[in-house]
């Protein structure tokens, strides 16, 4: 398969450190990508035509350090948009649009954490927001149906040092975050509480990313890591604990290519329509990789590859837009959209 | 001598990429290339935060522990990468990850981007070795002490004695 740069975005005055794109909930059609910078702001484009025009530039006074992280709200009330954005500054900031609306405007300002929030991640059913820091916590918040007020339902400890990154399972309230420590932590609810009930051990240096494969008809649930130690590692729970309370076990299935990445890789994606995955990371390096065979072959292909990906600059991130189009950011301020065609 | 503004925005960061005469357009293959002695011109002169003298002085950086990769090592990158061995003067140096980011934010601001410095202690020479280069070479973790003010003051005060 072929990368090819569709559109570059000479979006920030900064490194660019995350994205998510917001979809139409039922056609499925992307609608609008967020992005965070080093320039403490939040630009919003429109996906709806292929000039990725920007929508929106949000009120920049509200933080005052880097945007690290930003997460649309999923299933929300009558077509109304919701973003929330993460900063080094300790706090979280929730934005709003009804339909009738012209601008985004701020609804709530969550704080809570002691120092940089490093991610903030909607559940896949609006439910819940969590965020984690470098204080060492991840917090849960369950929001009211308007997105402005915000409870803390949780604040799990479970890591010995900061933690890097949230990922929701894509179709169940299931939780993992990426540590400084090497280690991945899995948590579910609990009764009225979250649990952790699984403790991923593997990788040789910061695990920078998580994300889990989507669906949940499949005899299995999978997430793939991305870490400092330069590789990839698809995990595979291999027994649930429901029936025996001794936790989920979870065991690596695969190593994703060895010496495709020659530095850290700082963001994976798993695709949730043709279940491919991606990378990149402080090498500037775009990968794709498929599956051999049927689902849980566990055997992976790099399908596509492409070095430079943001001239001689770092990559943070990466996400899928959709089935053949991805976007990346980069710290040379840009945002660049692939698509990938056989 | 010159100030480094640690609060230039982007563009002003781009523009110190000029320091070594090295321009981010049209720049020529001869032009790209640097060698040891000028990464160790620019991070030699930084002043030591405890002691009135330089890390060049104090022999905590030397020319011989600096190493930049070769063209050939990897033809199809623009990237190369740029290590640097630090040499605390005492093997519990509480100041070894300060002196590290003083070296990575001059580097960050002088250095054409496609340079990517790793930073580590000489093996051997500190206790927490392990602790300060993960610490080092954390990208986000270094972003965020750029955006501490107190800690850069400290820095800019050991980058103003910077040719």
């Amino acid at each position: 398969m072929k990368l090819t740069l569709k559109k570059s975005l000479g979006a920030h005055d900064g490194s660019v450190w995350s994205l998510s794109v917001k979809k139409n909930e039922i056609t499925g059609h992307p609608l609008l990508l967020a992005s965070g910078s080093s320039d403490k702001q939040v630009k919003i484009y429109s996906l709806t035509s292929d000039n990725y025009d920007l929508y929106e530039t949000l009120d920049s006074s509200v933080h005052r350090k880097t945007i690290s992280s930003v997460s649309w709200r999923p299933n929300t009330l009558n077509e109304q948009l919701i973003l929330a954005s993460s900063s080094f500054d300790t706090t979280t900031s929730i934005w709003g649009k009804e339909p009738t609306d012209s601008d985004f405007e701020l609804l709530a300002l969550i704080e809570g954490h002691e120092n940089e929030v490093k991610s903030c991640q909607w559940s896949h059913n609006g439910k819940y927001l969590a965020t984690c820091s470098r204080d060492k916590s991840v917090w849960i918040w369950e929001a009211d149906e308007y997105s402005e007020e915000f409870e803390c339902v949780a604040v799990l400890q479970e890591h010995d040092q900061d933690i890097k990154n949230v990922a929701w399972h894509p179709e169940q309230l299931m939780l993992a975050t990426s540590s400084y420590d090497d280690t991945v932590k899995i948590y579910i609810p609990y009764e009225d509480d979250w649990e952790c009930v699984s403790s991923l051990e593997g990788h040789e240096g910061t695990v920078w990313c998580s994300a889990f494969e989507a669906g949940l008809n499949t005899d299995s649930t999978r997430l793939v890591t991305c870490s400092d130690d330069s590789t990839l590692k698809i995990w595979e729970m291999i027994h649930d604990g429901t029936d025996d309370n001794e936790g989920q076990i979870w065991e690596v299935q695969s190593q994703l290519p060895d010496y495709v990445h020659s530095r850290q890789i700082y963001s994976c994606a798993w695709n949730d329509k043709n279940g491919l995955i991606t990378s990149t990371g402080a090498d500037g390096k775009l990968v794709v990789y498929k599956e051999k065979g049927q689902r849980g072959s566990g055997e992976w292909d790099v399908v596509a590859e492409l070095y430079d990906a943001h001239n001689e600059y770092e990559v943070n991130c990466v996400i899928w837009i959709n089935e053949n189009t991805l976007a990346t950011a980069g710290d040379d301020g840009s945002i660049n959209v692939w698509s990938l065609s056989d | 001598s010159q100030l480094i503004h640690l609060q230039s925005d982007f563009k002003n960061q781009r523009q110190a990429s000029m320091d070594l005469d090295i321009s981010m357009e049209d720049e020529t293959e001869e032009r790209q290339k640097i060698d040891p002695q000028e990464i160790y011109d620019l991070i030699a002169h930084i002043s030591d935060p405890e002691h009135p003298m330089s890390l060049g002085q104090l022999s905590i950086v030397k020319l011989e522990d600096i190493k930049i990769s070769d063209e050939t090592d990897s033809p199809e990158t623009r990237m190369k990468d740029l290590v640097i061995q630090i040499t605390p003067t005492i093997t519990h140096c509480s100041l070894a990850t300060l002196i590290g980011l003083g070296i990575r934010v001059r580097l960050d601001r002088a250095l054409h981007p496609k340079y990517r410095p790793t930073i580590i202690l000489k093996p051997g020479t500190h206790q927490s070795e392990n602790q300060v280069n993960k610490q080092l070479n954390d990208k986000e973790r270094v972003a965020a002490a750029c955006e501490n003010e107190q800690l850069l003051n400290v820095i800019r005060k050991m980058l103003s004695t910077c040719k």
